[in-house]
């Protein structure tokens, strides 16, 4: 990492301490805040351009050279799935101390978004920042995914255990585990204890997990006959899809079950959208302390934008249409800022609903990757 | 115009079909199939169902018409793509065509009339006479008509009552071709019928199998799988599967000036039916070692298509499946801009139109289709089968050029590793009326015999 992105990630830093609390109605973001996001953007873009071999290519390849570039929205933008093929760094192989990889069961090869200890400080500082936006500090995690120690390449994983170090819980809040074929198991019996220990000493929770693993939960739930009622104030937070690790369930069923087992209201169900290849998260419900309106949708810190990209002509979209999702990430400082992902959404006004992923590949004995 | 409602899918959406619904309209077809079409004589038939296939040939017929200016928004064709599809089905849909189907499938033209011995069997004193089901039921598949017609004619060849259940919002081509048949002979007519609901309609479906003789269905391998368990033991049942084609191109293909129409005929076979056909190639392989190389056919590819874009263009695609292109774009820009040797790619500008992808690994890759379109360099056949290992069973139709020579030493190659069509490229979407869909009998599989010896 050079000194130049050193020095970017101490100026994004200071912008994000800044801009963290400013979104939704109440509080929008000032319109110094835009002008400081599009300046930092072609800085952000003009150093990984120099220093970024891989994606230099990309955007020769384009005929895009720095001084094409005048607006964030003109900055080349990466698949997801060319961090499964090509090393999409600013960092030299020595300095790569942390990857984080895609997951799935089904993945061939998974993607690689490399880390320094400077850049991964820098991705805390832009979960958290946006995290504590939405949830409360004083709120106790209980995490259903497996602890860092056993899943050390998940982005996920590693933003719950921040989420965990700063509210002051044992390593015990992770109540998932690896199982020995590699896919991630409740420990069920942990769970349910922890779940009953949170009604007796009435303390509201923060139930974190991916999709499936609240399906495990729920069904486990069930074949017991067995309902909770959390503390009033409990959150929960899902994410993710299900990834052929459990059945799949429309997001307003899985939200439904949810609340008939564990208590949780809908409102107090919130989702968040992340991935490997990002540094910041979106989330779709209000911010901490004020209700959600409306219909739900996805909005980025103001640190990162998405924008909605219609697969048919590559133009962004009108609110209402439909979109290839987007993604311009400050706090990406030594990879890519700019990530096309294959996820379909359609644009709202202050953000995005999600719809589901463009199927890449087809399922028939092919596969569209080089065999590793 | 307005369609009247004499079938199940000219009702509204809303309308619901219940098991008793089904049943009593299959009893009514029956009946009507006893009184209207049993006795029905085979060159009458033949005659009838050629002269509406000339009928759909003229610009003026009315179903035509509508096909051509309801079928866009409906099916998702582009007017002109419907236009060269029908043509090319109607096209074969002659008297001269329907009788040589009788005499290639029966050995004799008259044998559904009644005892006849083929030629072969004459010294032999035996005669036979083919029996349709009396009940054909067709589960047809989504995307494109020409299965759905070609059944349906087969089954008024056979003098069968037909109940053809589509695929959700698949039904219009059908339905229309339904509708000029009846309009052509209404006590026919009264013998089809045409309804469309979601798959997996148990009940339904379990009224409609259990007053059939005979269920022909097209569609994946697990749904095939998952309808033949549901049938009664005594239903004959014939699945269709997921099939796949490509295309095959020698190094002599473009000698003498051949490049041009070559490249032409591949056009013409990405393009036909959006390439959404089992007989639409996948990838087409080149030969090396010729004066023109992969690569630079693959150029020429993406101008032709570019041409037939502005003639043919495809339909509107929904943005689930314009996202399926557009990410397999983003991948291999990347993969290109980073090893061009290997990898290249052209794209319509402003638009999912067309996508021609050369790559130097030979490895088969399914296309997501809609005129998208993998070239890829091999030194032989035995190379370009070698990469389609994956896919060894499952190939449909290959498109090849060569010189009639080379073709006929080729064909055997082909016919060994599987492959059920082998046809000239430009040709894929456009196979004869009697050809033998995968690689079975059109009409022999819908039949049974009584042998005569005398």
């Amino acid at each position: 990492m050079t000194d130049s992105l050193y020095n970017f990630a101490a100026r994004l830093r200071e912008f994000i301490a800044a801009t963290a609390g400013r979104f939704g109605a109440a509080s929008p973001l000032h319109a110094q805040d835009e002008v400081a996001f599009a300046t930092l953007a072609l800085e952000l873009f003009a150093l990984q351009f120099a220093h970024n071999p891989a994606y230099r290519k990309i955007c020769e390849a384009r005929g895009v050279a720095l001084a094409t570039v005048t607006h964030w929205t003109q900055i080349p933008a990466v698949p997801t799935a060319a961090f499964k093929e090509l090393e999409l760094t600013c960092l030299a192989p020595e300095q790569r101390t942390a990857v984080f990889h895609s997951s799935g069961t089904t993945e061939q090869r998974p993607s690689r978004h490399f880390h320094c200890a400077e850049s991964l400080a820098l991705y805390e500082t832009s979960a958290r920042g946006f995290f504590n936006a939405h949830y409360a500090p004083e709120l106790r995690p209980l995490i259903l995914t497996p602890p860092p120690e056993q899943t050390p390449h998940s982005s996920l994983v590693h933003m719950f255990e921040m989420i965990r170090r700063d509210r002051n819980q044992p390593a015990s809040a992770f109540v998932g585990a690896l199982a020995a074929d590699g896919s991630w198991v409740l420990n069920l019996e942990r769970a349910q204890a922890d779940l009953a220990q949170a009604i007796c000493d009435d303390t509201p929770l923060l139930l974190l997990g991916t999709a499936f693993s609240f399906v495990h939960l729920l069904d486990a739930l069930a074949e017991q006959n067995l309902k909770f009622r959390l503390p009033t104030g409990s959150r929960v937070m899902e994410t993710g899809g299900y990834k052929g690790r459990s059945r799949t369930l429309p997001k307003a069923e899985l939200h439904a079950l949810i609340s008939d087992r564990l208590g949780v209201p809908p409102a107090h169900i919130g989702c968040e959208y992340g991935m490997s290849e990002l540094s910041s998260q979106a989330y779709d419900t209000g911010k901490l302390g004020e209700p959600t309106y409306g219909e739900r949708s996805f909005h980025f810190p103001p640190w990162a934008r998405a924008q909605l990209i219609s697969p048919e002509t590559g133009r962004a979209v009108a609110v209402g249409e439909t979109g290839l999702i987007r993604i311009v990430d400050l706090a990406n400082a030594v990879s890519v800022l700019a990530i096309q992902t294959e996820d379909l959404g359609v644009r709202h006004p202050g953000g995005f609903k999600l719809l589901g992923r463009a199927q890449l590949a087809e399922s028939r004995g092919c596969s569209l990757m080089p065999a590793a | 115009m307005n369609l009247p409602s004499y079938f199940f899918a000219d009702l509204p959406p809303e309308a619901e079909l219940t098991p008793t619904m089904i049943t009593e309209a299959c009893q009514a077809l029956k009946r009507n199939r006893e009184k209207y079409l049993a006795a029905r004589s085979t060159p009458s038939l033949v005659n009838l169902l050629g002269e509406l296939g000339a009928e759909w040939r003229l610009p003026d017929f009315p179903y035509r018409k509508l096909a051509l200016e309801q079928g866009p928004a409906l099916t998702g064709f582009s007017s002109a793509t419907l236009e060269h599809g029908l043509d090319a089905f109607f096209q074969e849909l002659t008297a001269d065509n329907l009788e040589a189907l009788l005499v290639q499938e029966l050995g004799e033209g008259s044998r559904l009339d009644k005892f006849a011995a083929a030629e072969a069997e004459s010294g032999a004193r035996r005669q036979a006479l083919a029996r349709g089901p009396e009940l054909l039921a067709h589960v047809a598949a989504g995307n494109l008509p020409n299965p759905a017609w070609m059944s349906l004619v087969l089954g008024v060849l056979t003098r069968s009552a037909q109940f053809m259940k589509c695929a959700s919002g698949a039904s219009y081509l059908p339905r229309l071709f339904a509708h000029s048949l009846y309009e052509m002979d209404k006590k026919l007519g009264a013998c089809l019928e045409i309804a469309e609901w979601r798959g997996g309609n148990l009940a339904v479906e379990a009224a409609l199998f259990a007053e059939a003789d005979c269920v022909t269905a097209t569609g994946g391998d697990a749904a095939l799988a998952e309808i033949r368990s549901r049938l009664p033991a005594d239903v004959r049942f014939l699945g269709y599967g997921h099939q796949l084609s490509f295309a095959y191109i020698t190094a002599a293909a473009f000698a003498g000036g051949r490049l041009a129409n070559t490249v032409e005929q591949a056009a013409v076979d990405v393009a036909a039916w959006d390439q959404q056909g089992c007989l639409s190639p996948h990838v087409i392989y080149v030969e090396t070692g010729g004066n023109v190389m992969p690569e630079r056919f693959a150029a020429l590819l993406a101008e032709a298509l570019e041409r037939r874009e502005a003639v043919m263009p495809r339909g509107t695609l929904s943005p689930e499946v314009a996202a399926t292109i557009a990410s397999r774009r983003s991948l291999y820009e990347v993969r290109s801009a980073h090893a061009p040797e290997d990898t290249k790619h052209w794209c319509s500008t402003g638009s999912t139109a067309w996508t021609v992808v050369f790559e130097s690994d030979p490895r088969f890759q399914p296309s997501c289709l809609n005129r998208f379109i993998y070239v890829k360099g091999v030194k032989n056949l035995t190379e370009a089968l070698q990469a389609a290992d994956p896919v060894q069973g499952q190939v449909s139709t290959v498109g090849l050029a060569a010189p009639a020579a080379q073709a006929a030493e080729l064909a055997p190659e082909l016919a060994r590793w599987g492959v059920s069509r082998v046809c000239p490229l430009g040709k894929m979407q456009h196979p004869p009326l009697a050809w033998r869909h995968d690689g079975r009998p059109a009409l022999g599989d819908l039949i049974t015999w009584t042998d005569l010896e005398v």
